[in-house]
C-alpha cells in the first residue's frame, strides 16, 4: 500500500520535517522589516475587517448562539488560517521547489509535509493568543481542550491530504493551483466561518456539512467555547471526515508515488 | 578489485511532446503518437572501487543522462544499475537558498541531502573552513558573489563522505588557488579509493585525474577503457572533427540525432 510508503517517509524524516519547517518561517520572513510579526499582523488586520463587515455591519454585534460574535469568529478563523495558507503553499510544494532538490536523493513527499508543518506551528502561536483573549473574555481553559488537540491534529491531518494530492497534480498541471485557489475561495464563503446556515432550507444546511470546514470550525468552537464533546455528539460526522482524510491520503499518496519518478519530466 | 558500479544493458528515452495536450493524454494512458528520443542506448559497463571514471564525448551526446542515472537522479527507461555503496552527485550550485545565511545553508543543504543532525554538527566546521568564506558566512547568500556562491556549494558537497561521487561540473569554480585546492580535494578522494565520474571538456584536467574513460557519442558508448587509450583515439576524432567544414559537421550531427529520434 502507498499509504503506509508515505507514513513510513513522513515518519523517518520527521526530523528534516520539522528543520525545514522552521528554515521556510525564516526565509519566508527574511525581507521584511518586521519579519514574521507579518505572519500576525495580516490575520490580525483580515480579522478587524471581518468583524467589523459581518460582525458589527451585518449583525448589528448580535452574538451568535449564546457567544459575542468576535470570539465566535476568531474560533473558527483562526482554523481557516492555518488550512488556507498550508493547502495554497502546500499545493505549490513540489513544482516551486523541485529544481532544488532534484539532484539530491529527497524524499518529495516530504515537500508538502514540510510547507504545511511551518504553517501548523505558526497556527500554534496565533491559537495560544487567541486562548489568552479568550481567558481574558471569560472562556476559560477546560477538559475540553483534549477535543481542541484531537481537531489540531486533524486540521493537519487534512490540510496534508489535501496538499499531497494537490501539489501532485500541480507538478504535471500548472492550473490545479488556480483550481484548488478558487475552490478554497468558495468553500470559504459556504463554511460557517463568519456566518452560520441556520436561516437555510434543511436540505442544503445537511449538503453544507459534509465539507470538511464546517466539522472543523464546529470542533474548534465545541472545544474552546461551548464546552462540548462534539466528537461523540456529531459521530456520524467524526466518522465521515475521518473516512474523508483516509480516502484522501490514499489517494494522494499513490498517485505521488506512481507520478514522482516523472516529475523531472513536466516540472 | 571490488565492482563498484554495475551498469547493465541502461537505456534512457524520452517523450519529445510538443504540447501540454499530449503530455497529459500520456498521462491517461491514451498513447499519442509521440517521437521518443533515445538520450542513452544500452549502455554497459563495470566500474571498481578507485577508478577515476571521465564520461567524454560531444556536447547533447548523453553524458549528462549518464551521470544523473548513475546519481539516482533520474531512473533508466530499462537495464539496471547497480551501486555498491553510497552515492552523491556533487552539484554545486543546487540546494541553496538564497535568503538564509550560509551557515544556515550549510545545514539547509545537508538535511536535503538526508545527513543527520549529529553528522551536520559534526560536519559544519570543516565545511566553513574549506569555503574560505570568512565573516560572510553569517550574511545571506544573496549577497554573494557567484564565486562565493559556488564555493559555498562546493565545500558543501565534497566535505561530505560518500563511496560513489559524480561530478558533473566543471572544477573551475572560484579562482585558480580554490580549484588547486578542490583539485587536491578530489586527489584525497582518489587515495582513499573511492569511485568517481567525471564529465569534462577539460581533456588536460581528465589525463592528469582520471584512469579510465568512457567515450559517449550519440547515447552509445563507444569506447571504454583506460584514459590515454581512450582519449588518444577521441582526441583523434575530435582533430579529425575540427578539420571538417560546417556543412559535414552539420551532417554528422544530424546523422547522429535520426539515430536516436523513434518516430
Amino acid at each position: 500500500m502507498y499509504i503506509y510508503g508515505l507514513v513510513k517517509e513522513q515518519y523517518k524524516n520527521k526530523y528534516l520535517l520539522l528543520k525545514l519547517a522552521l528554515f521556510q518561517i525564516k526565509s519566508d520572513n527574511k525581507n521584511n522589516l518586521l519579519g514574521v510579526v507579518w505572519e500576525f499582523l495580516n490575520p490580525l488586520i483580515q480579522i478587524m475587517m471581518y468583524w467589523f463587515v459581518f460582525g458589527l455591519g451585518v449583525r448589528g454585534n448580535a452574538s451568535i448562539e449564546g457567544v459575542p460574535f468576535v470570539y465566535w469568529m476568531l474560533a473558527g478563523i483562526v482554523m481557516w488560517f492555518f488550512v488556507n495558507a498550508a493547502i495554497l503553499e502546500g499545493t505549490r510544494s513540489i513544482y516551486q521547489r523541485y529544481h532544488t532538490v532534484s539532484k539530491m536523493n529527497f524524499p518529495l513527499s516530504v515537500l508538502p509535509g514540510y510547507i504545511v508543518m511551518s504553517k501548523l506551528y505558526i497556527h500554534i502561536v496565533m491559537l495560544s493568543v487567541i486562548l489568552i483573549i479568550f481567558w481574558f473574555g471569560g472562556y476559560l481553559p477546560s477538559i475540553y481542550y483534549i477535543q481542541l488537540v484531537y481537531f489540531i491534529a486533524f486540521t493537519y491531518l487534512f490540510s496534508f491530504a489535501v496538499a499531497l494530492l494537490a501539489s501532485t497534480l500541480a507538478a504535471i498541471v500548472r492550473d490545479v493551483h488556480l483550481l484548488v485557489q478558487s475552490a478554497l475561495r468558495v468553500l470559504f464563503f459556504v463554511s460557517p466561518i463568519l456566518w452560520l446556515p441556520n436561516l437555510l432550507p434543511e436540505s442544503i444546511q445537511k449538503l453544507i456539512q459534509l465539507n470538511p470546514f464546517y466539522y472543523i470550525a464546529s470542533g474548534y468552537r465545541a472545544s474552546l467555547l461551548y464546552n462540548d464533546w462534539y466528537i461523540v455528539t456529531h459521530w456520524q460526522l467524526t466518522l465521515y471526515n475521518i473516512a474523508l482524510v483516509l480516502v484522501l491520503l490514499i489517494i494522494g499518496s499513490s498517485i505521488h508515488f506512481k507520478m514522482r519518478d516523472r516529475f523531472a519530466d513536466y516540472v | 578489485m571490488k565492482e563498484s558500479v554495475i551498469i547493465k544493458n541502461v537505456s534512457k528515452n524520452y517523450k519529445m511532446f510538443s504540447s501540454k495536450k499530449e503530455q497529459l493524454l500520456e498521462l491517461l494512458y491514451l498513447k499519442p503518437k509521440v517521437p521518443t528520443f533515445k538520450a542513452l542506448n544500452t549502455i554497459s559497463m563495470t566500474v571498481f572501487e578507485g577508478d577515476i571514471v571521465a564520461l567524454v564525448g560531444i556536447n547533447g551526446s548523453g553524458k549528462s543522462t549518464l551521470s544523473n542515472l548513475i546519481g539516482n537522479i533520474t531512473k533508466p527507461s530499462s537495464g539496471e544499475i547497480i551501486r555498491n555503496g553510497e552515492v552523491s552527485v556533487i552539484a554545486i550550485n543546487a540546494g541553496l537558498n538564497n535568503e538564509l545565511t550560509g551557515l544556515e545553508n550549510i545545514e539547509f543543504k545537508c538535511l536535503l541531502m538526508g545527513y543527520s543532525k549529529k553528522k551536520i554538527k559534526e560536519i559544519t566546521p570543516d565545511i566553513v573552513k574549506f569555503s574560505e568564506l570568512g565573516d560572510f558566512i553569517y550574511q545571506p547568500v544573496k549577497k554573494y558573489s557567484s564565486g562565493m556562491k559556488s564555493k559555498l556549494g562546493f565545500a558543501i558537497s565534497v566535505t561530505i563522505n560518500p563511496d560513489i561521487i559524480v561530478i558533473d561540473e566543471a572544477l573551475s569554480v572560484g579562482d585558480q588557488t580554490f580549484t588547486n585546492k578542490s583539485l587536491r580535494k578530489m586527489e584525497e578522494f582518489k587515495e582513499q579509493g573511492k569511485t568517481i565520474f567525471f564529465v569534462s571538456h577539460n581533456l588536460g584536467q581528465v589525463r592528469n585525474f582520471c584512469t579510465k574513460a568512457a567515450w559517449i557519442e550519440g547515447g552509445q558508448l563507444k569506447a571504454f577503457g583506460e584514459v590515454n587509450e581512450i582519449l588518444n583515439q577521441y582526441e583523434a576524432f575530435i582533430k579529425e572533427y575540427k578539420t571538417w567544414s560546417e556543412q559535414q559537421k552539420e551532417t554528422y550531427r544530424q546523422e547522429l540525432l535520426n539515430n536516436r529520434l523513434v518516430k
